[in-house]
């Protein structure tokens, strides 16, 4: 039900406009975007800046290896205005976080949500109340 | 004594030729500090409603397109049909700005400066400024082309009337369209439909595009908490089109990042 209506929000947001995306200011095209994927690791670095926050995320792989993942995020202009802050995510939290992967398979993605071990969550596309 | 009188005919005369010239734009609404307290408050900062349409809101019309621009046009609509977000990519990806209308348009506020004479437009995305002249001056008949054009405005009430010419060719005016004619008009209505709502119909006139003009409107929800942020696109834009202007995505970590 959440992911529909963020769906529903993304074609709202689509319909009607310019060139609008959900990163404002390029397309989606490059993630399975609606093709959710959970993955958990530790934050190596959240960084807060414009057009797009970043997570560099340390996640283990099978054989134990760890993975870095960098996630694309919604901009400050966004989440500042939705109940984030630059201090939101820390180096060293474990966390889960649930993506759109990259269609190419490389380890990235868009960051949808994220959920901290006392089951907090973060929504990067929260529904719009208004 | 001789040199004075001559300075207070010259200042006599000159001030006579402005008069015959052109209207007094202090007369104009907004044209002083005392007119401006009489327009309507549009302090604040204003959020595009994009995506809340209202209850009884008609589906937005398709613009009626000359036969070039509809093929392209048509050929985004079906590209998006198949794929979604597989769409419509443009420099913007690569940190320029959008031109007008689509800079008003952008998911990120914007707000509203009355000075006397002018309005000047602050949009968060991609930090654009937009003057427009509302001391009574024309459009000017030859104007440089940029990505906002040269804008003049008139009150008609508590409505902000706003035209729009002199915008780059190479920007877009219509989802999945690249490109419009030399000679696109805009021209922008702006009132409040609600003490905290903002109404902006956008016509786009351009003869080689458009066989008649296409309007459409935005809303404006107003935030009295919110400030305009920063916006530096290329402060960490890892979103810049490939070699064949394809979106693409660089995970490419520099060192110190």
């Amino acid at each position: 039900m959440k992911s529909r209506n963020v769906a529903s929000l993304l074609v709202g947001l689509l319909a009607g406009t310019a060139c609008l995306t959900a990163g404002a200011h390029h397309s989606t095209a490059m993630f399975e975007w609606g093709k959710e994927v959970t993955i958990e690791g530790t934050i190596d670095k959240f960084e807060w800046t414009q057009p797009h926050t970043w997570i560099w995320f340390n996640v283990p792989g099978k054989d134990g290896k760890v993975e870095q993942w960098g996630l694309e995020g919604m901009s400050p202009s966004w989440l500042g205005r939705h109940g984030w802050d630059r201090r939101s995510l820390k180096t060293g939290d474990k966390v889960k976080i649930m993506i759109y992967p990259l269609r190419d398979g490389r380890n990235g993605g868009f960051a949808v949500r994220v959920t901290f071990p006392d089951g907090k969550t973060l929504d990067e596309l929260p529904q719009r109340t208004q | 004594m001789k040199i004075i009188t001559t300075v207070f005919c010259m200042a006599m005369l000159a001030g006579a030729a402005v008069a015959a010239d052109k209207p007094n734009p202090n007369a104009r609404p907004g044209g002083t500090w005392a007119s401006i307290a009489k327009l309507p408050d549009w302090s604040g900062v204003w959020d595009p409603a994009l995506g809340r349409p209202r209850p009884g809101d008609a589906p937005p019309a398709p613009p009626k397109l000359t036969p070039a621009y509809a093929a392209q046009y048509a050929a985004f609509q079906e590209k998006n049909r198949k794929t979604p977000g597989l769409n419509f990519v443009t420099e913007v990806a690569n940190c320029v700005p959008a031109g007008l209308p689509g800079s008003m348009l952008q998911p990120y506020p914007i707000e509203f400066l009355f000075t006397p004479g002018r309005v000047t437009v602050i949009i968060e995305t991609y930090s654009v400024v937009r003057r427009i002249y509302t001391d009574g001056r024309p459009l000017p008949a030859d104007p440089d082309p940029s990505y906002q054009g040269s804008s003049i405005g008139r009150w008609e009430g508590d409505t902000l009337v706003v035209e729009t010419t002199g915008i780059l060719p190479k920007t877009s005016v219509l989802g999945g369209v690249l490109g419009h004619g030399e000679q696109l008009r805009i021209t922008e209505r702006m009132r409040l439909i609600e003490p905290d709502l903002l109404e902006i119909k956008t016509t786009r006139e351009d003869p080689t595009m458009f066989i008649e003009p296409y309007t459409t409107t935005a809303r404006y929800q107003r935030h009295r908490d919110w400030e305009i942020m920063e916006y530096v696109c290329a402060q960490n834009n890892r979103d810049q089109l490939d070699e064949h202007g394809n979106a693409s995505i660089d995970l490419e970590r520099k060192p110190g990042e």
